[in-house]
């Protein structure tokens, strides 16, 4: 009877130890492919996902401190909700990708349209500036008090542009686009007050 | 290829305008008249010879 018992003892921590040696492989293999996944798409997701990718770090992590606390059973169990973790991720990251590269887009062709203008408008408004600088009266519809307003306002306006044309060349299209836009804002206002538009 | 600068301002000359008093509507100062001739070469040979229609850029 005794020797029965410790027969079967041994033949059930056989048994467990056998377990976990079938569990072994699929769990490394689990958490390479999961590894894996997420390595492909890494660079992508720390720019368009970074806080969805520091949650699925986290639970990659436990897959990890499993496996290494040769919790096999917990790896293989664990491992298919984050691999699911993993592929949603990259859905996000993909849809993510595609606005980011339209607003891209959209913020480079109006640079194309702002980086004709706005020079167009700084030279015409210096010309003018510089002449009226040199007369003895200023215009009928230009008082001295505005004037000097206008040159201060146009130091303002090459000094966006230039900050916008640095942006640009920088590649942050997006800040380019939004300080060119007030400069043109700002220098459309001058050119109005100078009765340019006319 | 140079494109035209939609910005530019632009006098159509009307009968009895001299470029000192185009010079002085625009700018306050008759003197300045030599800028606007300069601007205009390209239809302008002569400061005093100016013709009703002629459109002219003010710089």
């Amino acid at each position: 009877m005794r020797i029965a018992k410790k027969f079967v003892a041994f033949t059930a921590f056989a048994l467990v130890l056998a377990a976990c040696a079938n569990q072994k492989e699929p769990a490394e293999k689990a958490v390479a492919q999961v590894e894996s996944s997420l390595a492909e798409f890494r660079a992508d997701a720390e720019k368009y996902a970074a806080e969805e990718l520091k949650s699925v770090d986290e639970s990659v992590t436990r897959l990890k401190n499993n496996l290494a606390k040769k919790d096999y059973s917990a790896v293989v169990t664990g491992a298919p909700s984050v691999q699911s973790a993993v592929t949603s991720l990259k859905d996000t990251v993909a849809k993510a990708k595609i606005d980011a590269e339209a607003v891209m887009a959209a913020a480079q062709a109006e640079w194309t349209d702002l980086s004709t203008s706005v020079p167009q408008l700084v030279e015409t408004i210096q010309s003018r500036v510089d002449t009226l600088a040199k007369s003895r009266k200023l215009p009928k519809n230009v008082d001295k008090a505005t004037f000097e307003t206008i040159k201060t306002d146009f130091e303002t306006v090459k000094a966006d542009w230039s900050a916008a044309a640095s942006d640009f060349a920088a590649g942050a299209a997006a800040d380019a686009v939004r300080k060119a836009r007030a400069a043109r804002a700002k220098a459309e206002e001058i050119h109005a007050k100078l009765g340019m538009n006319s | 290829m140079s494109t035209e600068n939609p910005y530019a301002q632009y006098h159509v000359v009307k009968k009895g305008d001299t470029l000192s008093k185009i010079a002085e509507e625009y700018y306050g100062d008759k003197m300045l008249y030599p800028k606007i001739f300069e601007a205009n070469k390209d239809v302008l040979q002569d400061p005093n010879k100016i013709k009703p229609g002629q459109k002219l850029r003010i710089p």
